[in-house]
């Protein structure tokens, strides 16, 4: 058999020829190189050929002819129309869908049906997953803990953009810079957590800036590789090898990205955010009420404004505290201008940090604690909890003049507090149950007596309320007697946290996020803790003030009078139901610019000079005067100057939809990426998506359209000798689909699709050990889902990072740990084990086989028509059907013999939700699983 | 590997042109037969990625076993004999050493601690190991210690990743991939790059640590579970017989060779192909499972217990995978993070340890494997000199010196290489980077690390990046 030498040996080394001219050129000079000048039309190739129906034929055909070779004939109605489902839906066609097309005798049935797909929600589905791909999304932040993090705002923010057919141009600006735009909407916001599908390590003992600038590479790579096509990532430690980047234009565009927060938002939906306005309405009509009950309000407020002004001002002297490494474990608490400290990485669930100062005040009467809000924190802060919020569940201060060891915590005097003070103060209730315990035991959070209460199991707390809850709060602790400061005397504070959950490799924290311990040697101190902002607003002459300070004032006074207790009541009630809303991470623009320095060899450790933000000389300019900013920056990405913008989208495009570009290395445009297979065409195919508004759809209508697009893949061995890419485009694509799809076919095909589009990731069946140590670091939380979340697409599967979800793995979908702008396409026999195998295409096969005998006929030969058009689109061949009659007549004798039990083989989840005949039930499973491992089933033709 | 004929067997119906097919395109000898056709510089989708591969040179060793410490082991207590530290215990460190020192935990102006456990010479080499390893202590004159690593990570996930794939970057390739890569795969029924995790906890990097990074996806390492199926989805479905899975089988690639008579796509050849590994796999991998049918003292050399999940059965398990021709094995034992509790922590560890991996060494030795097979010991780094923790029983991380052991393939055994300073802060002798070990080892499996290149991003990237590595000829036989 290793004879086979027949003459297409000879033909194979003449096209070879043709497609060896397409592998880089090496010697080419640099600047010169194709893709760094922008496409040009040329004109269309004049073919003398009667095939074709747009000009991408044309283009086509001219190559083809140079190599004297001929298209491939058009694939037929049934193929092409579950092709075009595939490839614009990720779903195959349903019965009715297949009906419709066929019955359309109408010449336009082709078109008609492109536009039906591209209506389609499912079409933004499958256009977001290759987005998320090339962004490298995931559910979890990697690394060592690998938490789980809300990011699905994004995911569907991408979904719905495809589905609109958001301009290109302008989809690449809200998710580089959407949060710039001028009154940025919920949604432009959290476009750019595109920017944030960044890794984020919170391992113990890690130094935040070093994994910032991970990440920020990370940026550098993904917006390289996914918007630009280009391997900018090359000139992170040195000038590019090959393309005209130099260290420093990286680190020119590198400045663009640097002067971020790394926030979390909160995201209401929009059903959410009707209900926050209704309820913010109504608590305008609580206080309208109020004031009409009590018009003499004003003057009452006026009069408790002086009482205000007439308070003591203690003066507070802000500590330096060092932090003890022992009972960090591994936090890192950054300095910040203000004298505060931000908490970032390890963030341990429970922990009694202690911090060592001393003060140059001969003596003390009060400490104060403020949790401050910063972007950086979960919503805003001031805690690092899911919520943005903290609990304090013990505060303690200490000192010692003999140099007592920190960890001698015992050997050091307490100070005892006589009583505290705060500007949050909720009413005492049991916590809930994000914050578990192993063995769980009743907590409470509330108001600031909590923390002195010498109670380790309650706690003060900065949850107030959903919808007041992100915002700087303040405690006072008066000491029972002055402390009189001697010569070396040392204070310790220790708050204790003891209120998150067990596992810390969750998000269970309830800690302190950004802070500032102060102490006073003021005898007169304060009786209540008035907010800042309220003391702010009433500092101001009664003509300086806007509508808004007013507001703040009123809405804290009328909580201090007790004749309006039932509308404060009232009004905490409307509060208490303020939707909670979901997070997403995004990027904000920081008001203070970061200095943006080169880093030598990439290193964060060895700064160089510093850059100003700008672009590489040899792409196209930008057009800003002064300092330019992430949204230039963004809109000089989709300039229509832009050499390789369009042409990188464009070809991933046509990627997706012939299995490879017409540029193979699909991120690299640069001169080691391959050369385009039809450069006319691919530089025509951009011009025409610039000039058509960067619609995306239209460039899916003009590709679909071709005559290319509708050849059949059928291949001949001459061909596949000849051309086994496939690069002359002489027949139609044929490969096996993505692993979502795979499943997603499975699951439309057995009628089990759930076909909701958006919402939180959901948890189909996986096995639990996979979840647990050893096999991953951590504890995860995987809850399989048995309702209809169980039976979603495969695109809102959980995506852990270190954790990989097995049926998506073993058919290549990655895992987020680097941008993937095309995938793999393996082919392998832990791959069968599954669509043999795995829970839910078991449940597949015995749905399948319940609609068949339900709505498939009597007869098996109609059944087995049924469901084969189900999975395949196409009706049985004689040839197929024998085999299946052949099998389904074996396991039918096997099963009337008892050799094989249908109570077994059915997953009583299906089971249960079937009338059909439990036998019967057995056979057509076993007969639908076979028709689901066809390849057929699983391969786009 | 299978061969035609036994396609043939369960082929019916066949025409010429697709028993071309079936034999030109991915099936069995067909890939080779297709590469033969096409020339060397065109590689059809079709073509088996795994097929065995000839290296750059003739390879001292065709497969590995890497036993890997994650949470990073104590050096200064169990193989970097240290006994000035003990004298300077208590005291701090010279400042000279602490300029740039990064610590993840401490402040690195710490007192040192001196090592908690007594070192002995052992073996006609006289290797000094400490009283935890006794096992490994017997192996003595098989192994080749390093006391002079470095790494350049300091934190458990970035480290571990660059142990593996020399980057601390997550997306590369690691060392099993590599080798699978390069070498292809021997045996077909199973896969060639096999992972096993016990401990404490899973490794700190997860998936990442093995995988095939911009590699196909077929490099990537397999997690097996030490028991149950090894491999997921191995097991029929409840109710599916061995003989109705055979049937399904037959029919599915029955209907996928009408097909193939249809479309002429070779990759529905290798999926008929696929599916026979599977079903095959199906019956192979619990027969590889099933280690009570290793004779009782056997067992006993590992401390190896059938039904029971633990590192002393994931190295039989290694031994036989090995038998089996599998090209790389890694087992991770996450447990050696002591920043507290250094003293029963390690005590724990080692008697967890210590015996399998010594019974491992020796097991190889006497069944002639160890020529070929080359066996890595070590963690992602080392532990500081000095004390961590209220306690004074534990050790931060420290990437400027820690130890390693490699066995077999061509290592020299009986030699201890590298030193670190006097207080087991730097090593300063002979250092050995991690992409020097890479060097070492793809060195042994035949390549030249420099010319052991996969195009990515238009660069020739390679295991052991773009800074100099060195193979490390002096820790060769």
């Amino acid at each position: 058999m290793m004879h086979l030498r027949i003459p297409i040996y000879t033909l194979a080394v003449s096209i070879l020829g043709t497609i060896f001219s397409m592998t880089p050129a090496q010697a080419e000079d640099r600047d010169s190189h194709w893709a760094f000048s922008a496409p040009t039309r040329t004109a269309l190739p004049e073919v003398d050929s009667s095939w074709g129906r747009n000009p991408i034929d044309q283009f086509v055909m001219s190559k083809l002819k140079e190599n004297q070779l001929k298209p491939a004939t058009e694939a037929d109605r049934i193929t092409l129309l579950r092709r075009l489902s595939l490839d614009l839906t990720g779903l195959p066609p349903t019965l009715d869908e297949i009906a419709l097309v066929e019955k359309d005798g109408s010449d336009d049935w082709y078109s008609k049906l492109v536009d039906r797909l591209l209506d389609s929600p499912h079409y933004g589905e499958r256009w977001a997953r290759h987005w998320l791909d090339s962004a490298q999304y995931a559910d979890s932040d990697g690394f060592e803990k690998d938490k789980p993090r809300d990011v699905s705002s994004w995911r569907d923010w991408v979904i719905n953009a495809f589905n609109a057919d958001m301009p290109y141009d302008q989809f690449v600006i809200e998710q580089i810079a959407g949060d710039m735009l001028p009154n940025a909407t919920q949604d432009q916001q959290v476009a750019t957590g595109f920017l944030r599908n960044s890794m984020i390590n919170e391992e113990g003992g890690i130094d935040p800036e070093q994994f910032r600038m991970e990440a920020m590479f990370n940026r550098m790579d993904i917006i390289g590789r996914s918007v630009l096509g280009l391997t900018v990532n090359c000139a992170q430690c040195h000038d590019h090898k090959y393309d005209p980047i130099s260290h420093a234009d990286y680190f020119r565009m590198f400045a663009f990205l640097n002067n971020a927060h790394e926030a979390m938002i909160t995201v209401y939906s929009n059903q959410e955010q009707t209900f926050a306005d209704q309820l913010e309405e109504l608590i305008a009509q609580q206080e309208n009420e109020l004031k009409s009950q009590h018009p003499d309000w004003q003057s009452r407020m006026r009069e408790w404004e002086e009482t205000i002004g007439t308070m003591p001002e203690p003066k507070w002297s802000v500590l330096d505290l060092e932090f003890d490494d022992s009972s960090a474990g591994g936090q890192k608490f950054l300095l910040q201008e203000d004298g505060s400290y931000l908490a970032q990485g390890y963030s341990p669930a429970r922990n009694q940090t202690k911090m060592t100062t001393t003060t140059d005040l001969k003596r003390i009467t009060a400490v104060r604690l403020e949790l401050l809000a910063d972007q950086n924190l979960p919503r805003g802060g001031p805690g690092r909890s899911i919520y943005g919020t903290n609990a304090l569940s013990e505060f303690a201060l200490r000192y010692s003049t003999e140099g007592v060891a920190v960890k001698s915590y015992d050997k050091w005097k307490a100070v005892k507090i006589a009583s505290a003070i705060s500007d949050s103060n909720p009413p005492q209730r049991i916590m809930g149950p994000e914050f578990p315990l192993r063995d769980p035991k009743e907590r409470l959070i509330g108001p600031v007596a909590l923390a002195i209460d010498g109670n380790m199991d309650t706690a003060w707390t900065t949850n107030v309320d959903p919808g007041r809850r992100n915002q700087a709060r303040y405690a006072i602790f008066r000491l029972e007697k002055p402390l009189k400061i001697t010569d070396n005397m040392e204070l310790l504070v220790r708050p204790s946290q003891n209120h998150g959950g067990w596992n810390n490799n969750e998000n269970q924290n309830n800690n302190m996020g950004r802070f500032r311990i102060s102490v006073t040697d003021s005898e007169q101190l304060p009786e209540v803790a008035v907010p800042y902002q309220v003391k702010a607003a009433i500092a101001l002459p009664e003509t300086e003030r806007s509508a808004s300070d007013e507001k703040v004032i009123f809405d804290y006074w009328r909580t201090t009078v007790l004749d309006y207790r039932s509308f404060n009541t009232a009004i905490d009630a409307l509060w208490a139901a303020y939707p909670n809303g979901t997070t997403q991470l995004v990027y904000q623009e920081r008001s203070m610019p970061r200095v943006t320095r080169v880093l030598d060899r990439g290193d964060f450790l060895s700064p160089l000079d510093e850059v100003k933000p700008g672009t590489p000389d040899f792409m196209h300019a930008m057009k800003v005067e002064g300092n330019p900013s992430r949204l230039d920056f963004a809109q000089w990405l989709v300039s229509p100057e832009s050499p390789t913008t369009a042409r990188t989208m464009v070809n991933r495009v046509w990627q997706q939809y012939f299995g490879r570009g017409l540029v193979e290395t699909s991120d690299d445009f640069g001169t080691q990426g391959e050369m385009p297979s039809h450069p006319e065409l691919l530089d025509w195919l951009s011009l025409e998506f610039i000039e058509n508004g960067w619609s995306l759809k239209d460039l899916t209508r003009l590709i679909v359209h071709s005559a290319t697009y509708r050849q059949s893949s059928a291949v001949t061995q001459e061909q596949l000798a000849l051309d086994p890419k496939n690069r002359l485009l002489e027949r139609g694509a044929r490969f096996r689909v993505e692993g979502e799809i795979v499943r997603d076919i499975a699951l439309s095909a057995s009628g089990l699709l759930t076909p909701t589009v958006g919402g939180r990731s959901v948890y189909p069946p996986a096995p639990a050990y996979l979840f647990l140590p050893p096999a991953s670091y951590g504890t995860k939380t995987w809850n399989v889902d048995t309702g209809p979340n169980r039976y979603r697409r495969g695109l809102y599967t959980f995506r852990f990072r270190s954790v990989q979800f097995p049926a998506l793995q073993s058919f290549d979908a990655p895992s987020g740990d680097a941008p993937c702008t095309r995938r793999d396409v393996s082919n392998s026999p832990l791959q069968a084990l599954t669509t043999l195998n795995e829970t839910l295409f078991m449940e597949c096969a015995a749905a399948l086989a319940s609609e068949t005998i339900l709505h498939g006929g009597r007869s098996d030969q109609e059944r087995i028509a049924y469901a084969f058009r189900r999975c395949a689109t196409r009706a049985p061949k004689a040839k197929d059907n024998q085999i299946l009659l052949e099998f389904i007549e074996k396991q039918r004798e096997r099963i009337q013999a008892g050799e094989l039990k249908p109570e077994d083989i059915v997953p009583e989840i299906i089971a249960k939700d079937t009338e059909v005949a439990k036998d019967d039930l057995a056979l057509w499973t076993l007969a639908s699983r076979v028709m689901l491992n066809m390849d057929e089933t699983i391969v786009r033709q | 590997m299978p061969t035609v004929d036994e396609f043939g067997e369960q082929y019916k119906g066949n025409t010429i042109a697709r028993r071309w097919f079936l034999q030109q395109c991915g099936v069995g000898l067909g890939a080779t037969a297709l590469n033969a056709l096409m020339g060397p510089n065109v590689s059809a989708a079709s073509t088996d990625p795994l097929a065995p591969k000839k290296p750059h040179f003739a390879p001292k060793a065709k497969k590995v076993i890497y036993l890997f410490m994650a949470g990073a082991p104590s050096q200064l207590e169990m193989l970097d004999h240290k006994p000035e530290l003990q004298k300077f215990d208590g005291t701090l460190p010279p400042s000279s050493l602490l300029k740039e020192y990064r610590a993840a935990f401490i402040n690195p102006n710490s007192t040192l601690l001196g090592p908690q456990f007594k070192f002995n010479q052992h073996g006609q080499s006289g290797a000094m190991i400490s009283e935890l390893l006794p096992h490994t202590a017997s192996i003595a004159d098989d192994i080749t210690i390093v006391n002079s690593m470095v790494t350049d990570a300091f934190n458990h996930a970035p480290a571990q990743i660059l142990m593996n794939t020399g980057s601390q970057q997550f997306g590369r390739p690691s060392m099993g991939s590599w080798a699978t890569y390069g070498l292809g795969s021997e045996n077909k029924d199973l896969p060639s790059f096999v992972v096993f995790s016990s401990g404490a906890k899973g490794p700190s990097g997860g998936a990442a640590n093995w995988s095939s990074g911009y590699l196909p996806t077929v490099h990537e390492g397999v997690l097996f579970r030490s028991q149950g199926d090894p491999v997921l989805y191995l097991s029929n479905p409840d109710g599916i017989d061995a003989q109705a899975q055979r049937d399904t089988l037959n029919a599915v690639n029955e209907l996928n060779r009408e097909q193939l008579g249809i479309m002429g796509d070779p990759d529905i050849a290798t999926r008929i192909n696929s599916f026979e590994l599977a079903f095959r796999m199906q019956t192979s991998a619990p027969d590889l499972m099933d280690i009570s049918q290793e004779p009782q003292h056997i067992l006993d050399l590992y401390g190896a217990k059938p039904g029971e999940s633990s590192f002393a059965n994931n190295c039989l398990l290694a031994r036989r995978l090995i038998e089996r021709d599998v090209r790389f094995v890694q087992l991770y034992h996450e447990a050696w993070d002591q920043h507290g509790n250094l003293k029963k922590g390690l005590e724990k560890n080692c008697k967890d340890t210590d015996q399998a991996c010594a019974a491992l060494v020796k097991d190889l030795k006497q069944r002639g494997l160890l020529d070929d097979t080359i066996v890595i010991w070590g963690g992602e780094f080392g532990r500081t000199p000095m004390v961590q923790g209220d306690g004074a029983d534990g050790r931060d991380h420290h990437p400027n010196a820690f130890s390693m052991w490699m066995a077999g393939g061509g290592f020299k055994g009986g030699m201890t290489y590298g030193q670190s300073d006097e207080l087991g802060f730097n090593a300063v002798d002979k250092k050995v980077h991690v992409h020097d070990l890479h060097a070492t080892v793809l060195n042994q499996l035949g390549f030249d690390h420099e010319r052991f290149t996969y195009k990515f991003q238009g660069l020739d990237a390679r295991l052991t990046g773009v800074e100099e590595a060195y193979v490390i000829r002096d820790l060769l036989a």
